[in-house]
């Protein structure tokens, strides 16, 4: 019995052992990067100190003087806002339409799925030139436009609504509701999980972008955050600690939206992912 | 019903199903801004012939691939220890996960920091534990700029993988390895017998997940090489960007990309194939 029981010991330990590696690897470049945004680096000194030596936020200062760091800001969020604001309403329509059935429903399905399959990065060169003969060029709107829609956020709104039961959506229907005050109504207050994941699902997405931002954006003023960091580090040196000051502001809300909703953004890929 | 479906079919169709038509058209066409498209036959697919920058980039796009099961065989090992029901095991899994969320342009920096050759992070490893003299150039380096990327994308989709794998083994009934245990299979047993035949699908969608990132990693080259040094880390998504948006030539980028979107259907199709052609075994075993 007691040999059993230190073997279990045994086995648990090493798991954990193991497992605090993997997570120290997972975690160095956060550190790393952390310490030179405090410390900055001297790079005619070697070695590099491990431990941070005299600490200070001055480099989280710089940033704003470098560059115009509230205009990318509001740039992002207003992006980021207008993603996020299309996602939620127009996901939860087509999902919606989608659990009803009608002439097409399979073809439209497919479609979708289909769709999953071109990557946003195989098209754009034609979206450029579309985005251009829509006016769109350096603009919000042909920002976000792109990102309006996701497939995955259909169908994570498709499995939520399908739980509804049909007795409560026939009851609305003979009091009286129009198709829209169901989704609003009914709908969508049942689905408040599904209603997250398209929230943070569609945040982390356009706050990341940054492919299509450097394709359309010209203008220095309309730049978000992730062009403003490839900026910085094109026009000042990587060796300043204020760069990796900048990295870790715009890190930061990222970071904490995923801890506070971890469960919904991972239900949300995993249902995505099961659906492809 | 197709009312409430217009908004986002309206998004796709602008955004996904006309760009890939349109790639088509243009790839076949002399386009410039001020005259209209002119036809103009394979002329560009013959040129891409001859291009040694497409061959490169070709090339070292496939060789991005190999991120694939690099991280997926990372991944498993690490969801099969964080599957044990071992004690924080929530901890775990969010330490692994939280590089995959992360902005990819600041994910670059960082790794670009950490090669760096003066005061990078893995040189002072190195260096510190004799393993080289001199310093290495990690992403000047013909040899080590693709391998070098490649490191960092592993790292920042690892902890996708694990959640997909994750979710496969837990829709593996427990019964099923009692059972094994009592007909007496080791551990090893169990996991070559049980659990990687089950795990299937969601080996094969961690990989087609994995094939897509090599082919759309577009940020962590841009950032941390450019494609360089001469296009030893150029991948195709990046070459066609420098076609299009440096060099001006929007022809000439779309007929790369219907190779690389062919290539990209081809490979997930035949993936597929592969995933589904002995399927039925999983029973007969």
């Amino acid at each position: 019995m007691t040999t059993k029981r230190t073997a279990r010991a045994w086995k648990h330990a090493s798991l954990h052992l193991a497992m605090v590696a993997v997570s120290f690897c997972m975690l160095l470049p956060f550190y790393w990067v952390l310490k030179t945004s405090l410390t900055g680096e001297n790079i005619f000194v070697y070695p590099p100190s491990v431990v941070p030596v005299h600490p200070h936020p001055f480099y989280y200062v710089d940033v704003w003087y470098y560059i115009p760091f509230p205009r990318y800001l509001l740039n992002s969020v207003v992006v980021s806002a207008l993603s996020i604001a299309a996602n939620v309403v127009f996901n939860a329509l087509a999902a919606y339409a989608l659990t009803r059935h009608f002439r097409g429903r399979g073809a439209i399905i497919t479609v979708l799925l289909s769709c999953m399959m071109i990557p946003f990065q195989t098209t754009i060169v034609p979206a450029y030139l579309i985005t251009a003969k829509l006016g769109l060029l350096n603009s919000y709107l042909g920002l976000a436009l792109p990102t309006f829609s996701t497939i995955v956020c259909i169908f994570v709104y498709k499995a939520s609504f399908e739980a509804v039961p049909r007795s409560l959506i026939d009851a609305a229907r003979i009091d009286g509701l129009s198709e829209l005050a169901i989704i609003r109504r009914i709908m969508l207050p049942l689905a408040t999980s599904a209603v997250a994941t398209n929230v943070v699902l569609s945040f982390i997405w356009s706050w990341n972008n940054f492919l299509w931002p450097l394709i359309i954006v010209r203008d220095p003023l309309m730049q978000t955050l992730p062009l403003g960091l490839s900026r910085f580090l094109s026009y000042h040196e990587n060796t300043t600690g204020a760069l990796y000051a900048f990295c870790i502001m715009v890190l930061a809300p990222g970071i904490l939206l995923f801890l506070m909703a971890q469960k919904e953004f991972i239900r949300g890929l995993t249902s995505g992912a099961t659906k492809g | 019903m197709w009312v409430f479906l217009l908004p986002s079919l309206a998004v796709f169709l602008l955004y996904r199903i006309l760009p890939l038509a349109w790639n088509g058209v243009l790839s076949v066409q002399q386009f410039s801004p001020f005259a209209p498209a002119q036809w103009l036959g394979l002329d560009h697919y013959r040129e891409m012939a001859d291009d040694a920058v497409f061959w490169r980039s070709l090339v070292n796009t496939l060789w991005f691939m190999a991120s694939a099961p690099v991280g997926i065989v990372l991944a498993l090992a690490i969801s099969l220890m964080v599957n044990t029901g071992i004690r924080g095991r929530d901890v775990y899994r969010t330490i692994v996960f939280l590089s995959y969320p992360l902005m990819t342009v600041a994910v670059g920096i960082i790794w670009r920091w950490m090669y760096d050759e003066k005061v990078g992070l893995f040189n002072f490893i190195l260096r510190s534990l004799h393993l080289i003299d001199t310093p290495l150039a990690f992403l000047q380096s013909f040899e080590l700029a693709l391998p070098s990327v490649l490191l960092a994308n592993v790292w920042q989709i690892l902890g996708f993988y694990m959640i997909i794998l994750l979710a496969g083994l837990q829709t593996i009934p427990q019964n099923l390895y009692e059972a094994a245990a009592i007909d007496g299979a080791g551990p090893w047993r169990q996991f070559r017998r049980i659990t990687l035949p089950l795990l299937r699908p969601s080996l094969f969608l961690a990989f087609v997940i994995g094939i897509m990132t090599s082919f759309t990693s577009f940020d962590l080259v841009y950032v941390m090489t450019q494609g360089g040094p001469s296009h030893r880390s150029e991948l195709l998504i990046t070459y066609i960007y420098k076609a299009a948006f440096e060099l001006s030539r929007i022809d000439y980028a779309a007929a790369l990309t219907v190779v690389q979107f062919v290539l990209l259907v081809t490979l997930t199709w035949l993936g597929n194939r592969l995933a589904g052609g002995d399927a039925g075994s999983v029973e007969a075993g």
